[in-house]
């Protein structure tokens, strides 16, 4: 794959996950062990049927991996912690030794754009306002205040601009993901260089440009509207509508730095974890074992049922002997309250995992 | 956007370069020349604005030409009190500049026109000018009028009428006065808008009745305490148009005493509105009218806070004022005012030129308000003498002193009727001589 080669810098090679069938492009030599997304260890290559990789757009831009390795270490330190009945595969290390460096795409487009446009823009001043107070005795007590406004005028005009590197989502889940990891600071993005991928994989963008294209007109919509409000030598710029003609557009990738783990809840299942590898920010789900919930209280049952039965038999032998009758009494009582509190480990832990699941968003 | 750019905008300056921005044409001025001489197209014979017209007559020939600026009432733009505004209008006083001399080019006459005189028709030859003068600040011109709508001719008759209104002026005032011609003037006056939002909290007094049991008279009484209670609320006010009068030249006491204007017949500024009459620029700059406007809004409020209080008794009223939405014009209100001497003594009468109101100086009669006073006063003194006498006659005839006794009560309630009129009289009169 020529193009390939010649965009990243270094050969890349695309593969695709068996299991969960997302797909990556990873370094030719350095092929990842299992898939980020469903820690599956059966990723594929596909470097045979080209029509399986159709967006062959090279990486125009980069927004490096920052988070400090003690940030990280920390981050990862609060997500294990404080989880009742933790699943043995739930720990600091087993989640930093699978860790692994992963870029999510997004389209970079340049456009040539000529239109007319119309909006209304509007200009901060202030007007003198006054504040009084009163007090039997006192009298008034007048102030003069400062209030903000807003003053709105009509504006029209014409642009003929060239705009470059306005992103618009390659992934259909890029709003879940800026849910769970939030924004990126794109401003800090550099030039893309081998160095960034020789040590991580990329996911392949699974949107078209043209399916892109919308949202890349947003973008577009978004930079013209700010400009005539910076031309029209104003605040702030509201109703902007205009009618654009585009020239050929021209489609790069802007890459975003995601840690990805993952541990096994006591199902065996996988538990993604992912990390921000700008701002630090974790997005997992946090399980509690029920497993090893059931078996706490299935221990506590146990011993409350024999507390019961020898309290059924002091009770018997209270016939013949009085007070071992009271014994039993005592007995049975507490037998049932430890039978009551067996329910807590698997309660808790349902009610733990339950919570979780809701408060973390799904990507 | 067929048609580009719209008509009405015009190109600015852009700060991105590629990027072409165009504005509404802002309005220019009209440039006026500082004298605008009213001839009338058919005769050249002065013209001047007809109350009754509404524009434009020419007295000779009947030329006429309508009002071009439509009413715009309440409609009428309204300004803020921006910090420039505020600014300018601190610096400006009147129209800033100071006396001209107006040459009159019919009959070449020059004229000394006082600082704030707009209008002015030359004594010499009548010939009607209306001075242009430039403002310091364009928003500190006066931007709106309410125009003439009394006839000048109606005002002696409003005159006439309203002397002999009262039975304390001299029975000849009515006729033995000599009433000046009436001058129309255009006198300045700030509208203010505003909304006031207040918190209050006072303690409010509340009459409780109790029964206590008293100790020295061993017996149970009834007492009434003021027991106070914490009350607190909210009040919202909402004033449009708040006029405050922008001159003190002319007498505040008349001023009051007339009729409010109307300012829903406001009308663009037009110079040939003020053909034929006289007017003044403000000598009350804006923030001065401002406060006084304030204290008046603040006041009404602070009545406002106090009426919701549970009851009228309050002490410790405490409260905090908002003023928002605040904007003013500078408008130019109808005056026609007249001099008449009575008894080699002048007086002042002034008619709102808008509804015909009428306020003015009248000499009071004394010795028919000391008249009328005695005979307030006389049924109570006269009775009281009598029931005096009949009670005096009852030591020899006892039924006498009942009689008289029940004289002297009557006599009394009379005498305090009496009383009580004629204090009212003699205000009324103290108020008229003091216009």
């Amino acid at each position: 794959m020529p193009e390939l080669q010649g965009g990243w810098g270094i050969p890349m090679v695309y593969v695709i996950c068996g299991q969960c069938d997302w797909r990556y492009l990873a370094p030719d030599t350095d092929l990842p062990e299992h898939c980020p997304h469903c820690a599956a260890p059966a990723l594929a290559r596909l470097d045979a049927d080209e029509a399986q990789f159709p967006y062959p757009h090279p990486p125009e831009l980069v927004v490096p991996f920052e988070v400090a390795e003690a940030v990280l270490a920390a981050r990862i330190e609060a997500f294990a912690r404080g989880i009742p009945f933790v699943p043995t595969d739930l720990n600091p290390a087993t989640l930093r030794e699978r860790m692994q460096k992963l870029y999510l795409p997004m389209w970079l487009v340049d456009s040539d754009v000529v239109a007319s446009w119309q909006a209304e823009v509007g200009f901060d001043y202030e007007v003198v306002s006054h504040q009084g107070r009163y007090a039997d005795g006192a009298g008034w007590r007048t102030e003069e205040v400062r209030e903000g406004r807003v003053r709105w005028e009509p504006r029209v005009g014409q642009l003929r601009r060239h705009y470059d590197n306005v992103a618009a989502p390659a992934l259909g889940l890029q709003e879940a993901a800026q849910r769970a990891l939030g924004r990126y600071n794109v401003s800090n993005a550099g030039d893309h260089s081998a160095e960034h991928v020789r040590t991580a994989i990329v996911r392949a963008p699974d949107r078209s440009p043209e399916a892109a294209w919308p949202d890349a007109e947003v973008g577009l919509r978004q930079r013209a509207a700010d400009e005539c409000c910076s031309a029209a030598h104003a605040d702030h710029i509201r109703d902007f509508r205009w009618a654009p003609e585009f020239g050929e557009p021209n489609w790069t990738l802007l890459l975003l730095p995601v840690y990805a783990t993952f541990y096994r809840d006591d199902e065996g299942q996988p538990q993604r974890v992912l990390i921000n590898g700008q701002t630090g920010q974790l997005s997992g789900v946090r399980r509690g074992s029920m497993k090893r919930a059931q078996r706490t209280s299935l221990v506590i049952g146990i011993v409350a049922l024999v507390l019961f039965l020898l309290s059924v038999g002091a009770a018997v032998l209270g016939a013949m002997v009085p007070p071992a009758l009271a014994i039993g009494v005592v007995g049975a009582v507490m037998a049932v309250l430890i039978g009551i509190g067996a329910i807590i480990p698997i309660a808790r832990v349902w009610s733990f995992n339950r919570r979780e699941s809701r408060a973390t968003p799904e990507v | 956007m067929a048609l580009f750019p719209p008509e009405g905008y015009v190109r600015v300056e852009s700060a991105v370069e590629g990027i072409e921005v165009y504005m509404p044409a802002p309005e220019v001025p009209q440039a006026e020349p500082d004298v605008v001489d009213f001839r009338c197209p058919q005769c050249q014979a002065k013209t001047a604005y007809s109350v009754a017209d509404g524009g434009l007559r020419c007295a000779y020939c009947g030329y006429y030409e309508p009002p071009s600026m439509p009413i715009v009432g309440k409609g009428a733009q309204e300004f803020e009190f921006t910090v420039e505004t505020v600014a300018a209008a601190r610096e400006a006083h009147g129209w800033g500049t100071e006396r001209r001399e107006l040459r009159c080019e019919s009959c070449g006459a020059e004229t000394s026109l006082p600082p704030g005189s707009l209008s002015h028709t030359c004594p010499f030859c009548g010939s009607n000018r209306v001075l242009q003068q430039d403002a310091p600040e364009d928003a500190l011109r006066p931007r709106f009028l309410v125009p003439f709508q009394i006839e000048l001719k109606r005002c002696h008759e409003v005159a006439r009428a309203w002397l002999g209104s009262s039975w304390m002026t001299p029975a000849s005032l009515k006729n033995a006065a000599r009433i000046a011609d009436f001058a129309g003037i255009y006198i300045p006056c700030w509208t203010f808008d505003c909304r006031t939002s207040a918190s209050w909290r006072a303690q409010v007094g509340h009459q409780v009745t109790e029964r206590y049991y008293d100790a020295s008279s061993k017996s149970w009484k009834s007492r009434t305490r003021t027991v106070w209670r914490w009350e607190s609320g909210q009040a919202q006010r909402v004033f449009d148009d708040l006029l405050v009068v922008g001159t003190e030249r002319l007498s505040q006491v008349l001023l009051g005493q007339l009729q409010s204007f109307d300012t829903r017949q406001l009308v663009p500024y037009a110079p040939s509105y003020l053909a034929g009459f006289m007017a003044h620029a403000y000598d009350v700059p804006l923030e001065t009218a401002w406060k006084r406007a304030r204290e008046q809004m603040r006041s009404d409020t602070h009545g406002a806070c106090r009426a919701q209080a549970s009851t009228s008794q309050i002490r410790n009223f405490s409260m905090s004022i908002d003023f928002g939405d605040e904007s003013w014009r500078y408008v130019l209100m109808p005056v026609y005012l007249a001099v008449y001497r009575y008894n080699d003594q002048a007086y002042q009468i002034m008619i709102n030129g808008q509804n015909g109101s009428i306020a003015g100086q009248r000499p009071v009669d004394w010795t028919k308000v000391w008249l009328a006073v005695a005979a307030m006063l006389a049924p109570g003194v006269l009775l009281g003498l009598i029931g005096v006498l009949a009670a005096a006659l009852g030591l020899a005839l006892p039924p006498s002193l009942i009689a008289g006794g029940g004289l002297l009560i009557v006599a009394f309630i009379l005498l305090l009727v009496g009383i009580i009129f004629a204090v009212i009289t003699l205000n009324k009169a103290r108020a008229m001589d003091d216009a």
